[in-house]
Formats: C-alpha cells, structure tokens, sequence
C-alpha cells in the first residue's frame, strides 16, 4: 500500500452529508474500484482516497508501441510498389503507380509519390517497409480477420488481445498503459489490463466536477464496484482523467498535422507521450481504406488522398515526439490486403498479402524487407504471405519492450525479419 | 497492494464481467483497514408513490422496446390493460402514417434523387447535409414517436442492413432506405432482403452497382452472406464469387430517378450454385433468378440462427443461451421468416424476463434517453442548418462518438455492452448528462423542465424528492444505495427540506438530475 499525492478524493465531500457510515457500507466497491486503477489507501477515519496520479502513473515507459490500424484493408501493393513484377503494372491498366513516379525505389520496390512526407524518416533509416505480410492464411472478412489479427491467439477461446498480453508483460502500473484513440477499444487492447480511449485528449475528464467532487464520489458510489463492462469504464475514466492532466497542459501541435482526424488522433498521441505518464501501448485507427471502387489515380483520388494523409501525419507525429522520439516505434496494420488485378470499378476487392510500414525507435530503416512471392496477373490471385505478421511485431516487443514473445505471442514460431535492431 | 494482488482484482473483476446475470459474482479478496463509524445518518429510502411507475415485469418490457419510459407511456400502458396488450397493440398500428408529421422540419427530406442531386451540383445545399437533416429527424422520430416499437425495430433493420448516412455517392437515395425499414419493421425477412438488397443505397454503397461480368466486385456478395444472411464460417470463397457473378448487372440508373435495375448487357449468364442453390441463370432470367437466390438465403437455416441471434442480442442479452437462439430460428422458419411471432417468442422466454436491466444503452440511445426522460422539447429550425437544438442533434451524437447510422463499416454497430463501454464513451455520456442536466445544452429553440418542476410538492424532504424522481426517471421506488449517491451527488442529507423553488432546491437540481442520468438504471435498458 502507497500513500500517494492526493488525486480524486473518494470521500463525500458535502458538508451536510454524514459522510464516514457511508464509506463503511461501500468501502469494499470502493476499494475495488481503486485497485483497478491505482493505489489505496486510508488517512484517519473516513477518507479513502483512489490514487490516479501519483507515483505509479508518473513512472515513464521504458518503450511505446503505437499500432496504427489501417481499417478496411490498405492496398499495399498502391502504398509500396512492386514495380520489378511485371505482373503489378499488368493487372492494373488504370490504377497502377506508375514506376517513374515513385520515390526512394530499388531495383524492385518503391513508395507512392504521395507517401513523400515520409521521405526524411526514410532516408534517415528510421522507417521500414515490409512486404508480402499478414495473417497465416486468406480471411477475407473485415470483421473475422480483424479479430483474429487483434487477438493473436489462435489457440485460445479467450478474448484477449496481443497488446493486452504485451502489457500483461511489464512493470507498468499506470492507469493509461493502454491507449486506444476512438470511442471504442479495439480488440487488440481488450483483456484483464485496462486501458483508457479517448476520441481525444480535449475530451478527457469528468464534466461538471469541481474541488469539492461531488460528481466523482456519486460516479464512485454507482459504479466502483459494479461488476458491468460500464463500471470498468467509469473507473479507467475517472483514472484516466487525472493521469492526463499533464499531457492536456503540454501545447497542442496539431496545426503541424494534415488537417484529419487521423492527423488530430496522433497529434493526441504525442502529446501524450511526451507527458511520459507510461504509455506504453497505443491503437490509432485510419479508417476507409476498404477501396472496392475509383481507387483514383496516381495524383487524385482515393488512395492518393488517403496517402497523402496517412505519410503527412507519420512524419508530423515523430516530429513532434520531441525527447520521447527515442522510445516510440510505430506500426502499420490492416487486416489484409487486396487483389494484385483490379476489378471492373476500378477498385480491388478483397486478398490476401500486404506491407506493413515500421517507423521510429530501433527501426533499421531505409530498405525494403520482403521474401518475394512474385504476382499472378489472374482475376483472383492474391499477393501470397511469405511473411506472418506476428514476425514484425514480435520482433518490434522484444527488441523494444523487452517482452517475451511465447507470452505476447501463445504457440506462434516466427521467421527473422530483421526489421529492428537488437531482435 | 501489491501488483500481484492487483492484478489478481483485476481478473477477478473480468471474470465477473463475463459471468454477469449467472448468479450472484464471488468477491474480490481485498482487504483494508476498517474504517471506523462515527455518525449514523439514516439512508432509508423516502416514499413518494403518488408518482406511478409500472410494475417490473412491465417496465422490462417497455423498456426494451422502447427509448425511454415517460410519464406519457406510462399512461399509454396502463390504458391498454398492460405492457403486453401495449406491444401488442403497437404491432397493429405499424402501418399508422400519424408520423409523417412528427417533426417534419426540414424541407430537403421531401426532395426526390433528382433535386438533391441537382441541387448538391449546384452547390444550394449539399447532399451530405440533406442527410445531416435525416439524422436529426430520426433521432427526434426516436424520442418523440408514440410508436416507440416501431422505431425500435426500424433501428434495428436499418443497423442490418446498414448503409452509413455519411458516405458520398448514395445520399441521394438514401432517405428512402431508412423509410423502408420502417414499413418493414414488422414484416418479413423474405421482404426485407429483397427490398434493401435491391435498393439503390446498397446496390451503390457495396459497389455492385458498379460489378460487371468481366469484373465482377465481390463486395455485396460477401457481405450478403457474412453480414445479412448466413454469417461466416457458412459459406466458401467459391459461393462468394458465385454470389457476386449472380448479383452482376445490378445497378443504379445515373441520372433521374436514380433507381435499381438490372442491366442484362452486364449480367452474367449461366449457372451459379452457391451453397445449396442452384439456377441456370439463362439469358433473360437474371431477375428471377436473383429473386429466387435471395428467397433462399432468407429461408436457410443459418439465417435464421444468425437473425435470431442478433435479435435476442439485442433485446434480450450479450449471450443468448444457443437453446433460445435455436427456438427462435425455428419460430422464424415455421413462420415463413415472419418477424412479429419472433418477436412474440422471444418476450415470452423465461430467458427475456430474467434479463432486466442486462442491456447497456449506445451513445445514441443514450442521448435520445436522456432527452426524452427529461422532456426536453424541441421546437423546429429558425432556419435551415442554424443553431437551433434540433439542428445540433446530429453533432451532439457524433461528438459522443457516432453519428444516428453512421458507423463506418458494413456490420452495423455492435449489439453487446462491451463495445459501448469505454472510458472515452462514459466521459462522453457524464458529460452529455451533465451538459443537459444543467440546461447546457441544447439551448435554442428549446425547452428544458424547470428546476421547480421537478418537485411535485411545495415542500418535501430530500428523501422523498429522491423517491419520486427515481419514480419519474427510473421508472421505480428509489433505494438506500440512490440515495446516497444523490446525497453525495448533491452535498444534500435524506432530511434536507427543500422548498420549490427556493435557491437551495434550484441548486440541487442539476446535479441531482446528472446523478440519475449518470446511474446504471438510466444506462442500462
């Protein structure tokens, strides 16, 4: 048990309110809920008093991992171009990337002309692609792939997701450990360790609170100790409202951002993390990727947009991460990729393989990482995995976070990538 | 406490979260000091029954399908002779057109494909605030229509089969899809499917509208049988593009009206089986044979069971038990797909009348609660896309996180309480409460109850005004363990005095008003 610089006092605050026989009837409910999100303790008579920013929040991580989602499955082979198989150029007569247009290209691989924000980090070997990823075998269903990417167990009938596990690992102790960006948590993150989402940073807190917490201790009171999914979430919240308080004080660097919600999400994120308040793992979700029709052109459209966006809020990101740059790795997902031929709206439907972009801390950087399976131009065919995707981020939380893959990762054997130094 | 023995709370508590409504959980072993008493105030709830509430069973009931218990619904249950004559009578005016009215304040919903279009071009108003105008209707049609079962079932087929009311390229079309689940809210989902399949909002939003027999896109197809029908695990990749090779040709007329048909040019000719349907799909017979795929799909079995999975997931709990998931399915196939005696089946299980309370509210449901229990009254738009309460309905929801059927992605929003459970939700709902609690927000065109109206006596103790509003807000008696919290919540003791209208009164109202808003029986349905 910690004494800790009081936080949010649980203790009724009215003076006309007979405060102490109160707390002996749901001093149990109270209790739990504090140990959920931070320590306990009991000074005199009747104050209890639920830790949410004290010593344990306050601890810095050791390393971040912000998991940037690509929902509705990205198409890699549009993000980094394969433009050595001569199949790519071939199956897509009005949407492929054009090989002159390409930026930091090889002899076989090269960016999107739109991902040229990127092109500092690359060049200074911090970001990394790598290709022909995802999950063991095709799941073509948003939905279904989705939750087996997240959870990351295949073994397991429990709804535990990979980062979940992964913050089941460390030391942490802080309330934010988690952070999922969106009014939802994803099913990476869901598991026995909480974790707090915001739709943003602005938004955190508890309206209508003031010093004498008359709103916190009847929130307490209805919901410290309820068993609901609801419950939990109040108490992260009233955690959570605490523990950022440092990372709402910091400047915001949002105009530094594509003017998107994804460039808002992560202009949150890193303000965040230079708060160093010990998060450890991050979601952002950049939705609308799911590009079945007018996939655009090389300069307009769709995936030039989306592109265009998703390059400019990386690169402002770890601009703006300042002292904390070197702890935070960053990594794109989708839940899989898409045909290599495209269809008669000039979008692609659903397949297989993808890229997976690494950036930041620890990353060797500035080259393409793939085991080639080459492309069949045929309606149906799929870039194949050659490359689980467990292997990137195994290699990303053990070389970073110093976690054991067996337990992050249950069953799972992975090949060397060799995307990050130290794996 | 040591991180073991936090960690160990902590699992206890997931345990418990999974466990919920199977018995009484086990307690958590955390020990503490004692805390000593020394006053004792008693908490005896107060007793105000002149306020009516409905008996338990039927407050279930009422609750489940419906946004809200008011003092009007009340009434409206209690002249039927009960929740079930109610509900029952609430079927039989589906087709009730006294609706049209309800809220009839923006003129833009009135407009054909063509006007909006044309008008979207001319850059008069955009299609995308056309449906801006829609959101905010519907949330009102849920707060304000008499026919609550109704729109409850319309939400539920318009979340099926969902089409977002924030993309680009239908909003044109999209209007009418909503008001065509509402005329099927009670029918069949052998009319259902056909008739939002076949809609120009589906047949553009999951691109088949653009699918072609050289090319087909498998979109629709896949989400016709993952999403609307069978479900995963039912169905091969081969049934997929089988599927979408049938469903080519299907498109949208793109100019005026903008309606569905099939072009025979682009429809793929020749036999398809696709699970265990088969067709010759001859030339000429694309219509047919595409009816005649859908009416299987509606028919199979695993429909059924996907169906009335999500129907006891929504009204009944997060974990139906597979036996009255399986009693559905087969009241659903014995019934020609026919929804009401779904329905019928479903409220009579013991499974839904040991659900009480099992069910957490969206943030939609949740902002259209709150406003509708307190009785906050809209009044229409100054002008178009002013400030007005009714106009920023939209907005509010979206700023809680999601917009009146705009969630992003083909599967509809989620049906179990897990999802809407986040911290990021419960800050957006404290301070959704708080914000009209405190008669924040909305505050054009709008009316907000008195602080005095909510005391129904000149004078009355604390006690008594908790009892009564747990009464009118939660629709039952108040207990020891509300009281406290609205004594917490307010500062106030169970014997406070308050006088209407006095400044102590008004100062305890809203966060009085907040504290029941707030509490798990104004969240939970």
């Amino acid at each position: 048990m910690t004494l800790n610089s009081t936080a949010a006092t649980i203790a009724p605050g009215g003076a006309d309110c007979s405060c102490s026989e109160f707390l002996s009837v749901s001093r149990r409910g109270l209790l739990r809920s504090a140990a959920l999100v931070g320590a306990v303790t009991t000074i005199g008579s009747s104050v209890v008093t639920m830790s949410t920013g004290g010593a344990f929040a306050a601890a810095p991580a050791r390393s971040v991992v912000v998991v940037l989602s690509l929902r509705g499955a990205a198409d890699g082979l549009s993000l980094v171009v394969p433009h050595g198989d001569p199949a790519y150029a071939a199956a897509r007569p009005t949407i492929a990337v054009p090989r002159g247009s390409l930026l930091g290209a090889d002899a076989y691989f090269g960016m999107h002309p739109a991902m040229a924000p990127l092109m500092p980090l690359w060049n200074a070997g911090k970001l990394a692609a790598v290709h022909a990823t995802g999950l063991p075998a095709p799941n073509r269903s948003h939905f279904s792939a989705m939750e087996q990417l997240e959870d990351a167990d295949p073994g397991s009938a429990e709804r535990i997701g990979w980062l979940n596990r992964l913050l089941g690992q460390d030391t942490e102790t802080s309330a934010v450990q988690g952070l999922a960006m969106g009014a939802m948590i994803p099913t990476s993150l869901q598991g026995a360790e909480s974790s707090l989402s915001m739709m943003s940073l602005a938004e955190v807190g508890i309206t209508g609170n003031d010093s004498s917490n008359k709103r916190l201790n009847s929130m307490a009171l209805m919901w410290g100790n309820s068993p609901t999914a609801y419950g939990a979430g109040v108490r992260s919240a009233i955690s959570a409202s605490t523990d950022l308080k440092t990372a709402q004080a910091l400047p915001n660097r949002s105009s530094t951002y594509p003017d998107s919600d994804l460039g808002r999400a992560l202009a949150d994120v890193a303000r965040t993390l230079r708060a160093d308040v010990g998060v450890t793992a991050v979601t952002v979700d950049s939705g609308d990727w799911d590009m079945h029709s007018d996939l655009g052109t090389v300069s307009a459209g769709w995936m030039a947009r989306n592109a265009t966006d998703l390059a400019g809020a990386i690169a402002a990101f770890f601009a703006d991460l300042e002292g904390v740059a070197d702890k935070v790795t960053l990594v794109t997902i989708s839940e899989f990729g898409r045909r290599v031929q495209e269809n008669g709206s000039r979008g692609l439907d659903h397949g297989w393989g993808n890229v997976m972009l690494v950036a930041g801390a620890g990353v060797k950087g500035g080259k393409y990482y793939a085991k080639w399976p080459g492309l069949t131009n045929s309606l149906d065919a799929d870039l194949q995995v050659t490359t689980d995707y467990r292997s990137v981020l195994s290699e990303i939380v053990t070389s970073r976070m110093g976690a054991s893959r067996a337990a992050v990762f249950p069953g799972f054997s992975p090949q060397t990538v060799g995307v990050m130094a130290g794996a | 406490m040591s991180r073991t023995e936090r960690r160990r709370a902590r699992q206890a508590k997931a345990t418990k979260g999974r466990k919920r409504g199977k018995g009484k959980p086990s307690r958590a072993p955390v020990k503490a000091a004692p805390v000593p008493v020394v006053k004792k105030t008693d908490y005896t709830a107060g007793s105000y029954p002149a306020t009516t509430v409905l008996a338990a069973g039927d407050r279930h009931l009422v609750s489940r399908f419906s946004y809200g218990t008011t003092p009007e619904l009340i009434a409206a249950v209690n002249a039927a002779g009960g929740a079930l004559p109610w509900f029952e009578a609430q079927i039989a005016d589906a087709g009730s057109t006294e609706d049209e009215s309800l809220a009839d304040w923006w003129p833009d919903l009135h407009l054909s494909a063509g006007e909006i279009h044309l008008r979207n071009q001319l850059r008069l108003r955009y299609d995308f605030k056309v449906m801006w105008d829609y959101s905010r209707r519907l949330l009102l049609r849920r707060g304000g229509t008499r026919l609550q079962v109704r729109e409850v079932m319309t939400e539920f087929w318009e979340n099926h089969f969902h089409v977002p009311v924030d993309r680009s390229f239908y909003l044109r079309v999209r209007r009418p899809y909503g008001d065509l689940m509402r005329a099927n809210a009670f029918s069949s989902f052998r009319t259902l499917l056909p008739a939002a399949i076949g809609h120009p909002a589906m047949l553009i939003y999951l691109d088949n509208a653009t699918s072609t027999k050289t090319h087909p896109n498998e979109n629709l197809a896949r989400e016709l049988l993952e999403l609307h029908t069978v479900g995963v695990g039912n169905f091969t990749e081969d049934d997929v593009k089988n599927a979408a090779r049938l469903l080519t040709g299907w498109t949208v007329r793109t100019s005026s009206p903008y309606d569905a048909y099939l072009d025979q040019a682009q429809h793929h000719v020749g036999s398809v089986k696709i699970l265990g349907f088969t067709h010759a799909n001859r030339a000429g017979e694309g219509i047919a044979a595409t009816a005649a795929f859908l009416d299987y799909l509606a028919r199979h079995p695993a429909t059924a069971q996907r169906v009335a999975r999500k129907l006891a997931t929504t009204f009944v709990s997060d974990t139906p038990s597979q036996a009255l998931v399986d009693e559905l399915a087969r009241v659903y196939l014995a019934n020609d797909t026919a929804t009401v005696p779904v329905l019928r089946a479903m409220i009579a299980s013991n499974e839904f009348k040991g659900a009480v309370g099992a069910k957490l509210r969206d943030t939609n449901q949740d902002l259209v609660a709150t406003l509708r229990t307190l009785g906050v009254g809209f009044q229409r738009p100054a002008a178009v896309d002013d400030k007005s309460g009714a106009n920023e309905l939209n907005g509010a929801a979206n700023l809680m996180g999601l917009g009146p059927q705009a969630w992003p992605a083909p599967n509809g929003v989620p049906q179990v309480s897990g999802a809407w459970a986040s911290p990021g939700r419960t800050m957006a709902s404290m301070k959704l409460h708080w914000l009209v609690a405190t008669r924040s927000w909305p505050t054009l065109r709008v009316t907000h109850p008195t602080p005095a109206s909510w005391m129904p006596a000149a004078t009355m103790t604390f006690r008594d005004l908790v009892d009564h509003l747990a009464r009118r807000l939660h629709g039952r008696a108040s207990t020891t363990a509300l009281l406290q919290a609205a004594c917490l919540a307010t500062g106030l003791t169970p014997t406070s005095t308050l006088t209407r209208n006095s400044s102590a009164a008004n100062a305890a109202m809203p966060p009085l008003l907040a504290m029941f808003l707030d509490h798990p029986d104004h969240l939970h349905r």
